[in-house]
């Protein structure tokens, strides 16, 4: 099949073109061990070695990399993932767009641990593809109702007093193409439009004071220097409470598709508010109306009319494990994990049936409990090997509960896109197979 | 330049408006909240400073402001002076937006459409155009004149934006053909969803609390289940039918494809403005004949309906070669 005279590159080619013709999943798998063949961790010939190889780096037998030594410093100066990891990506759905300009990637969020998302696996959404920004070259412009309008470079950002916030950061429309039933079959593409950062940068209301707002002043626009000047109004009061100029996430300078040199972070709020690559703040004693709070981003209810200015992210959660990504495979006791957030603040409680909804057991929140941020939880379960439905249900510390799709749907129709928190069903077949379903 | 007229079209809602400083309230200056073991100092905004404390940055002047105060609100304020006919606008239209969006604001492909679709807002597939769903005419004005045409935004003078608006409209069944637009009268016209939005009032669901025996298990149907479920079912570890797996490094994505990615499949992956699409060898076979110097050339320089660099400047001479090298290499195949 794969002869071992091939070069790396060559062989990596091969793995890929023999890959194609299996089915997706079976891919999966042929792909690990053909990356463990080209690597030249093991010597032998066809795929059968691969099994020799693991055996013979179990014990008692001792692996070649303990009897040998690694490359050394600054191999990979801004460091990446083991080779072993590579299936862990943002993925896109094609059909979704006209094109990857204005489009969207998914968080991996079944591959995740804890509640931080790395940079570079947060989900991008963009409308005019993602600017080469020269951070010298970059300028900040607060303007309008403003006692002095001025234009600060982000080494002036930087020398204002800094603060940092783990927040999530969520699409209102994660999980908009489930409105009118299951249509996405992994937890990437059903809830991934969706992360969570350490962000750090400048509080919004300390630039605002320095500028000194204006006593009619209510509103402010915010604007991209994308090509799509991406925009939103923003009410003076959230712009004054949490919100946030931020120059990093996670420690590191912000990613060139989060935004970079700067963004606004809008905590709890709609993804589409915290505006990247910010270049003008504008204050304003009116909304803008601009397209994205009117064409898009407004929520069409059964009756035609629309709610507008919905910034919140209602609280929301899923069950990260098991989840179509990652099946059970025998029966016996796990701990089943996922993630809860609210837009309103701390997450007070996760419950989570097995039996579509009917009893519920309350899990156990995990780590930190930060408001507007992802939270983990947890519950052991003894799986009986029998098929189940499993379902999460959050309350935030507002007492809000987590809403099933009946609900949603009686006071909203299936035609508003934006902002799904319904419970999600993950079906647990009998061979540990998990498939994602709506139920009544 | 005041930008702020003291308008009325949009009273501010003031359920929103808490006034000035609510930072106090969140947690001042060291403020600290403690979680077991761990001390939690969430925000720490400076409150109450003066004005210019910090004195960084310089002040913004008139023209550097004019320069990027681009917005425009549904009172009018922020237009520029000028206005544009439909008659004008059908032209600009036909040779700048059609491509995409169709000659009867139809949209082609999966770009969007732009007209039509009035009434359908209550039925089960609504179409939300400019006609039928945007609430303010400033907003189309603002939108084309900061995003479209989509390669290439901001490349519209004022009046052609004014003129494309008005045909826009036009299209919409809003203005009859002989119709102007301009910085006087934008602002008063009516589109027929003005009044569909209404201010966020949610929780608008309420769910109970419930533990035990919440519903009855035997009544428990599935109502819907992805249609992939066949394909997935040969799967061991399922992965979703559909999705383009973006891991470079698997299949050894080269520096020309990425360019090509980035920055020309947008047309040349669909045909859109008659581009000739990837791969298709008859599209390409007169300009291979003409040969790769030219194909350069005319990339770099833009084509008929092609920008310069497809619209993206930033890309280096070599990027766009590596980009029609491998365009041309997938004709090999
Ligand atoms: C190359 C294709 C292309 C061309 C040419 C183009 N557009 Fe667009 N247009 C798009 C895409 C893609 C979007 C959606 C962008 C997004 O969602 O961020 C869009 C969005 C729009 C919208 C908003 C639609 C909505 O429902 O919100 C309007 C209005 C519009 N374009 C008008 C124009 C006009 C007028 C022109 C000509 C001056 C033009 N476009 C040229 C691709 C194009
Ligand atoms: C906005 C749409 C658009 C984009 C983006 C675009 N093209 Fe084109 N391209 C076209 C069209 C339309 C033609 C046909 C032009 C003609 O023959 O009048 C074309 C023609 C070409 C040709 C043939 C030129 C010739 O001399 O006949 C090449 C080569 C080419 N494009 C390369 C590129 C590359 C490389 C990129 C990305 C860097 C790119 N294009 C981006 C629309 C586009």
């Amino acid at each position: 099949m794969i002869s071992n005279s091939d070069s790396t590159a060559g062989l990596l080619q091969r793995v890929s073109a023999e890959a194609q013709k299996l089915p997706q999943a079976e891919r999966r798998n042929f792909l690990k061990n053909g990356l463990l063949l080209a690597g030249g961790v093991i010597a032998g010939g066809a795929l059968s070695a691969n099994a020799r190889a693991a055996a013979e780096n179990l014990p008692p037998n001792v692996p070649g990399w303990t009897r040998s030594l690694g490359p050394g410093v600054l191999t990979e100066p801004y460091g990446k993932p083991s080779r072993f990891e590579k299936h862990i990506v943002r993925r896109n759905v094609p059909w979704l767009t006209a094109d990857r300009i204005a489009s969207i990637s998914f968080t991996p969020l079944a591959e995740l641990d804890g509640i931080i998302t790395p940079s570079s696996l947060v989900f991008e959404r963009y409308h005019a593809g993602i600017p080469d920004i020269d951070p010298e070259q970059h300028r900040l412009m607060i303007h309008g109702l403003v006692e002095r309008p001025i234009i600060l470079t982000v080494d002036d950002l930087r020398r204002f007093p800094g603060t940092s916030m783990i927040r999530f950061l969520e699409c209102p429309a994660n999980g908009g193409m489930e409105w009118r039933g299951a249509q996405m079959d992994a937890l990437q593409f059903t809830h991934g439009m969706l992360s969570c950062c350490e962000w750090s940068g400048v509080a919004l209301s300390t630039l605002l004071q320095e500028v000194g707002i204006r006593k009619d002043a209510a509103w402010i626009l915010a604007e991209g220097a994308d090509g799509s000047h991406m925009s939103r109004s923003v009410p003076l009061a959230k712009a004054m409470d949490d919100a946030l100029i931020v120059y990093a996430q996670n420690g590191e300078p912000l990613r060139p598709e989060q935004g970079y040199p700067i963004r606004l972070i809008n905590p709890g709020w709609e993804g589409n508010t915290c505006v990247k690559w910010l270049r003008r703040l504008e204050v304003g004693d009116q909304p803008w109306y601009h397209r994205e709070e009117t064409s898009k981003y407004t929520d069409l209810l059964a009756d035609g009319r629309a709610r507008k200015f919905s910034y919140e992210q209602e609280c929301n959660s899923v069950v990260t494990y098991p989840c179509p990504e990652k099946p059970l495979r025998e029966k016996g006791r796990y701990e089943v994990r996922g993630l809860a957030w609210s837009g309103r603040g701390k997450i007070k409680r996760v419950d989570v049936s097995f039996d579509g909804g009917v009893n519920w057991r309350t899990a156990r929140l995990k780590g930190l409990v930060l408001p507007k941020a992802l939270t983990r939880f947890g519950l052991e379960w003894d799986w009986d090997g029998g098929p189940a439905m499993i379902q999460s249900r959050a309350v935030d510390e507002t007492g809000y509960v987590q809403p099933t799709y009946t609900q949603l749907r009686e006071a909203r129709g299936t035609n508003s896109i934006y902002h799904k928190n319904a419970i999600h069903t993950w079906r647990l077949h009998e061979n540990g197979k998990v498939t994602n379903v709506q139920i009544r | 330049m005041s930008r702020f007229a003291s308008g009325f079209l949009n009273g501010s809602p003031a359920a929103l408006i808490l006034g000035c400083c609510v930072v106090a309230a969140c947690g001042a200056d060291g403020a600290a909240g403690t979680a077991g073991d761990i001390q939690v100092t969430e925000f720490n905004a400076p409150v109450d400073q003066p004005a210019g404390h910090y004195g960084y940055g310089s002040d913004a002047s008139d023209a550097e402001i004019a320069g990027w105060d681009i917005d425009i609100r549904p009172d009018g304020l922020g237009l520029p002076p000028g206005g544009g006919t439909v008659e004008d606008g059908e032209f600009l239209y036909e040779d700048q937006c059609a491509i995409c969006h169709g000659s009867f604001g139809e949209g082609v492909g999966r770009y969007p459409v732009i007209a039509g679709g009035q009434g359908t807002l209550t039925e089960s597939r609504p179409e939300k155009t400019v006609g039928s769903f945007w609430p303010y005419a400033s907003t189309l004005w603002d939108y084309i004149h900061r995003a479209m045409p989509f390669a290439e935004p901001e490349s519209l003078s004022d009046d052609e934006v004014y003129a494309i608006s008005a045909y826009v409209l036009y299209l919409n069944d809003l203005v009859d053909y002989d119709f102007e637009l301009n910085q006087g009268n934008l602002a008063s016209i009516e589109m027929p969803n003005k009044d569909g939005f209404f201010l966020d009032d949610r929780p608008d669901v309420k769910n109970e609390l419930c533990m035990n025996n919440c519903k009855d298990p035997a009544a428990i149907e599935i109502t819907s289940e992805p249609v992939s479920l066949e394909v997935s079912e040969v799967s061991e570890v399922s992965e979703v039918p559909d999705v383009q797996v973006q891991s470079a490094a698997v299949v050894g994505k080269s520096p020309g494809e990425s360019i090509y990615q980035q920055a020309c499949a947008l047309c040349h992956a669909s045909g859109v403005g008659d581009a000739p699409i990837l791969g298709e060898r008859d599209a390409w076979a007169g300009r291979i004949a003409a040969g790769r110097d030219l194909m350069i050339a005319s990339s770099l320089d833009g084509k008929g309906v092609m920008p310069p660099k497809g619209g993206q400047l930033q890309l280096s001479d070599e990027d766009i070669i590596a980009a029609v090298d491998y365009m041309i290499a997938q004709l090999a195949n």
